[in-house]
């Protein structure tokens, strides 16, 4: 009985902070500050499910916890390397029209 | 008998609840810094420091058994898993933002900041350096 009080007590907790979070990742006026909640609001959803594993006594939900750390610094990884791709790639289109002779020497050196 | 339960209830609640405030402050550094690699320095707390207290928590209320070490097993993956995730996303920062210099120091050569460096720390005190 005990146990059952703190669980549902540190639950609600954790999901007032989890809505904390995502104003935070609708706020952010940055791309890493989005993904920093993101990540944010990945370990407290590890938490949370830890939490029911001990609380439905179903051992099994702590494997479903260690996969989605895995998928949540997986999507962080990602996500960044995708993003810095396509700045690079905006970045490029909007300065070659300008430089037409810096786009011609970074082909060839390309090639 | 009776005595150990409540001993772990007891022990376990303080590592929650320490895991809990660890939480709330890292909610605080995020809401109060004005910029993202500031942000990042309280969010980083959180990510190891109070989920491994929480589910050190958690460990203790749990047992002698297999879920324990699972949960273990979570811990030691945050461990390495969160610094680089830290890392990839300052690099994204660093790489896309055009007017860095506004929030931070740029040292465009790695070899001035090494300079500047080591001259603070002759400065501050030579005894180390000789040694």
């Amino acid at each position: 009985m005990v146990y059952h009080t703190i669980y549902i007590t540190l639950l609600i907790i954790l999901s007032f902070m989890l809505l904390a979070c995502m104003i935070r990742a609708v706020k952010g006026p940055r791309i890493a500050d989005r993904l920093m909640a993101v990540n944010m609001m990945g370990t407290m959803v590890m938490v949370m499910i830890a939490v029911l594993a001990l609380m439905l006594k179903e051992g099994y939900l702590v494997d479903i916890c260690l996969i989605y750390a895995m998928i949540s610094f997986l999507a962080v990884v990602v996500l960044s390397k995708v993003y810095i791709g396509v700045y690079e790639e905006k970045h490029r289109q909007k300065k070659s029209p300008d430089e037409g002779t810096v786009k011609e020497e970074l082909s060839d050196g390309n090639v | 008998m009776e005595m150990f339960e409540w001993m772990k209830i007891i022990i376990g609640s303080a590592f929650l609840l320490c895991g809990i405030v660890i939480f709330f402050t890292e909610l605080f550094g995020v809401f109060h810094f004005k910029y993202v690699l500031n942000r990042m320095h309280a969010a980083a707390m959180g990510d190891t420091l109070g989920i491994t207290s929480c589910l050190i928590g958690l460990m203790i209320f749990s047992g002698f058994n297999y879920t324990t070490l699972k949960i273990f097993l979570i811990i030691l993956f945050l461990w390495f898993a969160s610094p680089v995730s830290s890392h990839v996303l300052s690099r994204l920062e660093a790489a896309t933002n055009e007017d860095l210099s506004k929030h931070c120091e740029i040292y465009e050569d790695l070899r001035i900041l090494e300079q500047e460096l080591s001259d603070r720390g002759t400065a501050n005190d030579e005894k180390e350096e000789t040694i």
